[in-house]
């Protein structure tokens, strides 16, 4: 089970610019409001699937698991999601 | 063959089918010439099936209509054709869906009411000259030569044809890198199911998964669905990069490859999906729009060039004629708009002085190729905006066609 950090999934959104925001990304900044669309959510969720080998199904696309670093790591996390 | 009119405007999109019915009205006698064989533009050959730009960019408040007179016409009858009450709020913008075939029906239907304005379709404006103080422009219909006289002229071709022909120092081009994307759009028939953000964001991961493992061009990334007002009928809008850099609007070889993308990576949406989404599994193939929607080319340089900083601070202007209410919606590559909205929610003017230029009286322009610059311009393009600038340019022209 990956042990994934808010901090880790900010990393990842500035190394691939995911968002373009002239405020500096917090654990719990907003990610649609800081800019985030359904397209980058996209190029998110493959960065994702890259850096920490977990695998996000369609059905999981979803704008509340998406809603802060802190709430997509929490859950990318949680034991009793698959990791497949 | 020569035909003689007070007003000639050239394109039939939603600023030339807005200046038209603003010149006839005003008493002129008014000649409408297209290209394609459909008015509407964007709107109808291109199949783009949003107004944008009809409403006041206030979202707190109750949609109300932006700009008086034909774009609250023709958004009027789209509501009533399509039996929507209201536009919809998507996320901080009311849009208005509208359907091509019947924008064309409500073109069709008000020009016809005009009996001082005929339309002239299928047919290539091929020159412009100064004739004393008339505009000469000559057009080609299947090899058919013929000349149109008038005393104004305006052009809502998008393209800044007249300049083009006549002195391309009337008009700027941003470079190819930075033009904005055009859209393939296309309509998808025999749909099931229901179609919201949750629905549009878990396709856009079977698309993506599939582009991954190969089973989808990459061009495939950018695609979006819309329902129509219509049970079973859903558009869908891919970004084309168009060879980015190469991008050449006038360039037919490069047009040419653009189609043939579109259509391409529309057909293996169309396979693809039909193959793994229960709500695809009874579409035929879709609708082919006429053209790809072209949001970019040349566009005039008048005696005011609008910005993205007068937009961004909804300035105003004592000679304004319309309001801009859209966020400039920059489409410079295929991996999604990137939006500067208003500083607040407040619209926009736009002076008179984007419609003309003094030094040579007589020609306006508005719609796609008024006087803007590159990012103002991803505000202004839209088109319930270009009705309204196409309005105030029929006007003007009238009322320079009576001074004459």
């Amino acid at each position: 089970m990956p042990d994934i950090s808010p901090n880790a999934v900010i990393a990842l959104i500035v190394e691939h610019q995911i968002v373009e925001t002239d405020v500096p990304l917090t654990p719990e900044s907003d990610l649609f409001a800081s800019g985030l669309d359904s397209l980058a959510m996209m190029q998110l969720m493959l960065h994702l699937e890259r850096q920490f080998g977990v695998r996000i199904s369609p059905g999981e696309m979803t704008r509340n698991h998406f809603a802060s670093a802190t709430v997509l790591a929490r859950w990318l996390s949680h034991p009793n999601r698959s990791a497949t | 063959m020569t035909l003689e009119a007070d007003v000639i405007i050239a394109g039939g999109g939603s600023a030339g089918l807005a200046a038209a019915l603003a010149s006839a009205r005003g008493g002129a006698r008014t000649l409408l010439l297209e290209r394609q064989t459909k008015l509407g533009g964007m709107g109808t050959n291109a199949l783009v099936h949003t107004f944008c730009g009809l409403f006041h960019p206030d979202v707190s408040l109750p949609w109300a209509w932006l700009n008086a007179g034909i774009p609250v016409e023709i958004g009027q009858a789209m509501m009533e054709r399509t039996g929507q009450s209201a536009p919809d709020l998507m996320g901080k913008v009311y849009v208005l869906r509208q359907h091509p075939s019947l924008y064309a029906q409500i073109a069709d239907e008000l020009c016809a009411a005009e009996s001082n304005l005929t339309i002239l379709t299928g047919s290539e404006w091929t020159d412009l000259h100064r004739d004393g103080n008339r505009w000469q422009l000559d057009i080609m219909t299947r090899g058919a030569k013929r000349q149109l006289k008038g005393k104004a002229l305006v052009d809502t071709t998008g393209d800044a044809t007249g300049a083009r022909l006549l002195n391309p120092e009337w008009c700027q081009q941003t470079e190819s890198a930075r033009l904005y994307r055009p859209a393939y759009i296309c309509a998808f028939h025999g749909m099931t199911g229901t179609h919201d953000d949750g629905w549009r964001l878990q396709i856009g991961a079977m698309i993506v998964r599939a582009i991954r493992d190969g089973k989808l061009p990459p061009e495939a990334m950018g695609a979006g669905f819309r329902d129509s007002p219509f049970a079973g009928e859903t558009f869908l809008t891919v970004d084309l990069e168009a060879g980015q850099g190469e991008w050449d609007p006038f360039d037919p070889v490069k047009r040419a490859r653009v189609e043939r993308e579109g259509r391409e990576v529309a057909l293996a949406l169309w396979s693809f999906l039909r193959a793994e989404h229960a709500d695809f599994k009874n579409c035929p193939p879709p609708m082919l729009p006429t053209k790809a929607g072209i949001r970019e080319t040349a566009r005039y340089i008048g005696d005011y060039v609008i910005t993205g900083d007068d937009l961004g601070l909804s300035r105003r202007f004592e000679d304004e004629v319309a309001l801009a209410g859209w966020p400039m919606e920059k489409r410079e590559n295929a991996r999604g708009p990137k939006f500067r909205f208003f500083d607040e929610p407040k619209p926009g003017g736009i002076p008179a002085r984007c419609l003309f230029r003094q030094d040579v009286p007589g020609l306006y322009f508005a719609g796609r190729c008024l006087s803007a610059d590159h990012e103002a311009l991803a505000s202004l393009r839209v088109m319930g905006t270009c009705m309204a600038t196409g309005e105030a340019a029929g006007k003007l022209a009238v009322d320079f066609a009576s001074r004459c």
